[in-house]
């Protein structure tokens, strides 16, 4: 049998075995289904194709007397109805996650056990694996997580040979201070394929000031992959004023042929500010300072517009100038958007971007033309049609949609 | 690594002296006690009859939104939850928000203004938020489950809503704007690293490889290399038939007139995009192997330091590509 008729196959035990359970327990679940239609052109061929997919998320609570234990998973499982052009399979599976959640073993420790997404300051994967919280011990909270790391290519899960691990120290307790410390190895079959320690803080000043840091520093290279300083000035809730400065080193797999190359740094310097100007209009304006090594700068302006006549009706127009190292690039989006008391939702926009990739190419222009709806039938269940066209240097019309029947329960 | 621990160790300073005085006490007294720190302030009940904030589904929220967006502004939101108007006191440690999660982001200024804690999901929020959700004691989940992280970072598609953008059979975030295909490369030349967060570098690999090599060139790749002099002064590389590229370069060099000296300054500087169409990199190892070609070297000015470690992790594995003996 297949795996993704088993994926089905176990999906829909799961969800009778849900059914089962809730109606004869106390067991209390939640979720959402979403349904999906999408009709498209092969990015091959051009071919029309059209794929069914069902999604579905859960949260499973009252498992236990004292309500510590919970179960969450969301996964896809995915058909195409015509044969893809590059001879893959017609099905395809994700399991995103699907972990069991016990809070307070102990009162001390928080388990989580199954896939699910791990996120450090050096690090981050999805892992088939355990992370654990000991969040009670006073000043300093630790992490721990393992597991195999999981990564999805465009057709399924890619490897099953790599494993994560790390570790995480925090100061806990302290409102207007975050600070943690964490290390992380990824493993590529039994060699080790990243090394790495990361930093991230932040702290609140003076009523009106947030300063922030973050670093990823390669154990192997022995290099700061990452190096992220900034900070944002709020003299009142509506205006937020930022001032950021970011460098990267790239680093890669130490068991990839790259990880031996020279690379340069990159670096970027950040001013933004962001003001909501009034009830009905929001505003906000960047500056960015590319540099990529000598004589290999860029720069890139924003500048974007949110405006609410009424309730109902909202209208965003966002600009973006990009000039330098690598290209130009034009680029604003705009959308409009009216909602009719939640029943009723419509929304349609254009995006319009005019780039030059070098100087060896002319001006290039890539559009997109989109209009959707939503009707709300009750609380829990709505359905949703999106329709999109793309117009650029490939394609004079590239027409496809999408249409989702959702549910909560 | 020394300079790492000494930042940390003066960031870890720094933050202890300008806490607040009073909840650093407090929580020194408290684990002088073998206490637990003090509980949050009161969290009001969550509503009934809206999407249950205590044990949050995947609610219909937003995708991320694309740069330079300023922060979502809701529409017909519920009213706030009874929640605490009043400042807590700024000695209180971080409490959850669960029973907010329904609440507008404006609103979140009712409890926060003055409080000296600046909103987040600001116009940054796209490149901002990696530096919150990376805390480990981070409160994202009071309002999100990992399925709308995983939405855009792992391609889910529960959460559509009628601005995600469509991508096939898939979705994109809304910084993905256009057609992304055809404005990608420059986009990702805005911070490289970005590109990572979300996809593995065989993503990139597996999509390039559907296409013609002549149609995915970038400036390295095209022409250029004809005018490129053999010496200075010396006749132009366009002078020379395909033939004759072993008299001056045996072992490989140079297979077609596409080539040009730019590429090593264009791969240091985005060496992901190399990666990205010759991932297994033995396109490279025409010049920079120490078997043939050229056996130019590539390793970085720091290598003599690194070598042993990288030997020692990888196994070997990425020098016995290169080397006889290492």
């Amino acid at each position: 049998m297949s795996q993704p008729r088993r994926v089905l196959i176990a999906l829909c035990l799961l969800l009778a075995g849900l059914w089962v359970a809730q109606t004869a327990t106390a067991l209390e679940v939640k979720g959402r289904s979403s349904t999906q239609y999408s009709w498209y052109n092969d990015i091959v061929d051009g071919s029309k194709q059209a794929q069914l997919a069902e999604y579905l998320s859960f949260t499973l609570n009252g498992i236990d007397s004292a309500n510590k234990l919970s179960v969450q998973g969301y996964g896809r499982a995915a058909y195409a109805l015509k044969e893809p052009a590059d001879g893959s399979s017609k099905f395809d599976d994700r399991l995103y996650y699907l972990y069991a959640d016990y809070k307070g073993f102990a009162d001390t420790v928080d388990m989580r056990i199954g896939r699910q997404f791990v996120n450090l300051s050096a690090g981050s994967s999805l892992v088939d694996g355990v992370q654990a919280d000991f969040n009670n011990l006073g000043l300093v909270g630790v992490t721990l997580m393992g597991g195999r790391d999981i990564q999805f290519g465009e057709k399924g899960t890619l490897s099953s040979h790599s494993y994560a691990a790390g570790m995480a120290l925090y100061l806990v307790g302290l409102k207007k201070t975050d600070l943690d410390l964490s290390y992380y190895r990824a493993y590529d079959y039994s060699d080790v394929a990243r090394d790495m320690v990361g930093m991230n803080f932040r702290q609140f000043l003076l009523d009106s000031v947030k300063l922030y840091a973050n670093t990823r520093y390669d154990l192997t290279a022995q290099v700061f992959s990452e190096v992220l300083g900034g900070v944002k000035y709020f003299p009142m809730m509506e205006l937020m004023l930022t001032a950021e400065y970011f460098e990267s080193y790239p680093t890669f797999d130490t068991t990839s042929i790259f990880s031996v190359f020279a690379v340069d740094k990159y670096k970027e310097g950040v001013l933004k500010a962001d003001y909501a100007a009034l009830a009905w209009l929001d505003v906000s304006a960047g500056l960015i300072k590319e540099q990529y090594g000598k004589d290999g700068d860029a720069t890139v302006y924003e500048i974007g517009l949110r405006v609410r006549p009424s309730h109902s009706f909202t209208v965003g127009v966002f600009y973006d100038a990009r000039s330098g190292y690598g290209g130009d690039l034009n680029g604003i989006k705009t959308y409009a958007e009216y909602s009719d008391l939640r029943r009723l939702k419509l929304a349609a926009g254009i995006d319009y971007d005019v780039y030059q990739r070098d100087t060896m190419t002319g001006d290039e222009i890539a559009r997109k033309y989109w209009a959707a709806t939503r009707y709300n039938f009750t609380k829990q269940m709505s359905a949703t049609l999106r329709v999109e066209d793309n117009v650029n240097a490939n394609y004079s019309k590239d027409m496809k949609g999408r249409a989702t029947f959702d549910y909560e329960f | 690594m020394k300079r790492l621990f000494v930042l940390a160790a003066i960031i870890l300073a720094a933050a202890i002296t300008t806490a607040q005085a009073g909840s650093l006490v407090t929580l020194l007294a408290q684990a002088a006690a073998e206490a637990p720190p003090a509980a949050p302030a009161a969290v009001p009940e969550a509503r009934s009859g809206e999407a249950a904030p205590a044990a949050p589904v995947a609610k219909p929220a937003e995708t991320a939104p694309a740069a330079a967006e300023p922060k979502p502004v809701p529409v017909a939101k519920p009213a706030a939850p009874d929640a605490p108007k009043t400042a807590a006191p700024r000695s209180a440690p971080k409490q959850d928000h669960n029973a907010f999660a329904d609440m507008s982001l404006k609103e979140c200024g009712s409890c926060h203004k003055g409080e000296g804690i600046a909103l987040n999901h600001d116009a940054d929020w796209v490149r901002g938020h990696r530096l919150l959700s990376v805390r480990p004691d981070k409160n994202c989940v009071s309002c999100h489950q990992q399925s709308f992280c995983l939405d855009c970072h792992k391609g889910g598609g529960i959460d559509v809503n009628l601005k995600t953008n469509i991508v096939g059979a898939g979705t994109s975030p809304g910084s993905h704007r256009t057609d992304f295909r055809e404005i990608h490369p420059l986009k990702a030349l805005d911070n490289p690293q970005s590109c990572y967060r979300c996809h593995a570098a065989k993503y990139c690999s597996d999509c390039h490889a559907k296409f013609r090599g002549e149609d995915l060139k970038v400036l390295s790749h095209r022409k250029g290399w004809s005018n490129l002099q053999t010496a200075n002064p010396g006749p132009a590389h366009s002078t020379f038939t395909t033939a004759q590229c072993q008299t001056c370069h045996p072992g490989g060099l140079l297979p077609t007139h596409t080539w040009s000296s730019d590429h090593g300054r264009e791969a240091r500087r985005n060496l992901q995009a190399c990666q990205s169409c010759h991932s297994d990199g033995q396109i490279c190892q025409t010049c920079h192997s120490a078997r043939t070609g050229l056996r130019i070297n590539p390793h970085p000015r720091n290598w003599d330091k690194v070598k042993e470690s990288y030997k020692k992790k990888s196994n070997g594995r990425s020098c016995a590509k290169c080397h006889d003996n290492y």
